[in-house]
């Protein structure tokens, strides 16, 4: 018998999703505030 | 923890931050080649090849590379798609004005809830007369008709399906969105569409979320932001597919004893974060740009573009590496053939609802 996905896999993909938003928002941020100033994305 | 426990888990951290590197190192040889194949090769077809077309060219040669060196397996905890498109989707809102969310919004919700509930049961009862398992059923449904990977995920979850089923799906997936990555385009382009309706078709037509900024890019940036804004949308509504689905199985399929109907918790858990993100993105850079200069609100929103540029290529190459042939072959011709022809009705479907709600709209 196969095992069902497990939770762990869930969670991971719900972890993911939370992070892509947090670290989206914060690179935005860090370029707005001149942080990330233009020229230093080759 | 065990030594042998812990040896495992260093391997297994290790394995993702090798993976990384390799995803990264292959980027930067798409930013490298994108830049470079137009000076060093004159002619239109060297410029109109464009950064999708080389990441994913060189994940699948680092894909054949791994596997063949037995290296594959160690290091895809590193290939993560999904993280790379989301986050490049959210800073895609930061170039994409609110007003154009909200006016898309309309349209892209009701072609995502068209074709997601005929394409979903057109895909549903195909499988089930060919006879496959009622959990394969779902994550082929759930695939072809909402966004791909991520859905075929979800709905793993809400009908507890094998985990090589997910596998099995997520290789089918990947199969017929690498080819349409360069078909939809072309045929927007042979069809003569706007570029407005060459992204609402492409959003609304090819399933996992990267193809579809993939193919978004080849066409051009105002189709880019029309098919993330319907692929967003259809993201958003895996919630309610999946509550469907989840009650479904509980109580029609394994009729599973004092089963409870999942509630507004249940879509809030399965709901997809970045959606948000991406509007608030869109939020954050509408409101900055009425506070500076139009010079200097391009130049700012221009880094946060490159960012999202090497956000998408890193996702590009990870599809490349991703991609695997061998669980296509162990499950038979009729999976592919229920897949074939449900994303032959998403084609039409989708492109005879770009033309009928996206034909006057401009970004």
């Amino acid at each position: 018998m196969t095992e069902p996905p497990t939770q762990q896999e869930s969670r991971t993909q719900f972890n993911e999703d939370w992070a892509a938003t947090v670290i989206g928002l914060v690179l935005l941020v860090l370029v707005i505030v001149g942080v990330i100033p233009p020229g230093l994305i080759p | 923890m065990t030594r042998t426990q812990a040896s495992v888990r260093t391997n297994g951290v290790l394995g993702v931050v090798l993976g990384v590197v390799v995803v990264l190192v292959l980027g930067a040889a798409t930013r490298f080649l994108e830049k470079n194949v137009p000076v060093w090769f004159e002619g239109d077809i060297a410029k109109a090849v464009e950064y999708p077309v080389y990441a994913i060219v060189l994940g699948l040669i680092g894909n054949a590379i791994l596997t063949a060196t037995g290296w594959r397996e160690r290091l895809e905890g590193g290939f993560r798609t999904e993280f790379f498109i989301k986050t490049g989707l959210v800073l895609l809102g930061a170039s994409i004005n609110l007003k154009v969310i909200v006016t898309a919004a309309g349209p892209a919700i009701i072609q995502g809830i068209l074709l997601i509930s005929s394409v979903f049961l057109f895909t549903w009862w195909l499988a089930g007369r060919l006879g496959l398992d009622d959990r394969l059923r779902a994550l082929l449904s759930a695939a072809v008709s909402i966004c791909g990977v991520s859905a075929a995920i979800a709905a793993a979850g809400a009908v507890q399906a094998r985990k090589e089923q997910l596998a099995y799906t997520a290789s089918l997936v990947i199969a017929f969105a690498l080819p349409s990555i360069f078909l939809v385009p072309w045929l927007a382009s042979v069809l003569g569409l706007t570029d407005e309706v060459a992204g609402a078709w492409i959003g609304g037509n090819i399933d996992t979320t990267a193809a579809v900024t993939a193919a978004g890019a080849l066409v051009g940036e105002d189709a880019l932001a029309v098919a993330s804004i319907v692929k967003v949308t259809q993201n958003a509504l895996i919630g309610i597919v999946v509550i469907a689905l989840t009650a479904w199985f509980a109580f029609k399929v394994e009729r599973t004893p004092g089963a409870r109907a999942p509630g507004i918790g249940e879509f809030w858990t399965r709901f997809p974060k970045f959606v948000l993100g991406f509007v608030a993105a869109s939020v954050i850079a509408t409101w900055y740009l009425g506070t500076v200069s139009g010079a200097e609100g391009k130049e700012v929103i221009a880094v946060a573009n490159d960012l999202r540029v090497w956000f998408l290529i890193l996702a590009f190459v990870s599809i490349g590496l991703e991609f695997r042939a061998g669980s296509l072959r162990e499950a038979g011709w009729r999976p592919v053939a229920v897949f074939a022809s449900a994303a032959v009705l998403n084609l039409v479907l989708a492109l005879g609802l770009a033309l009928l709600l996206f034909s006057g709209f401009t970004v």
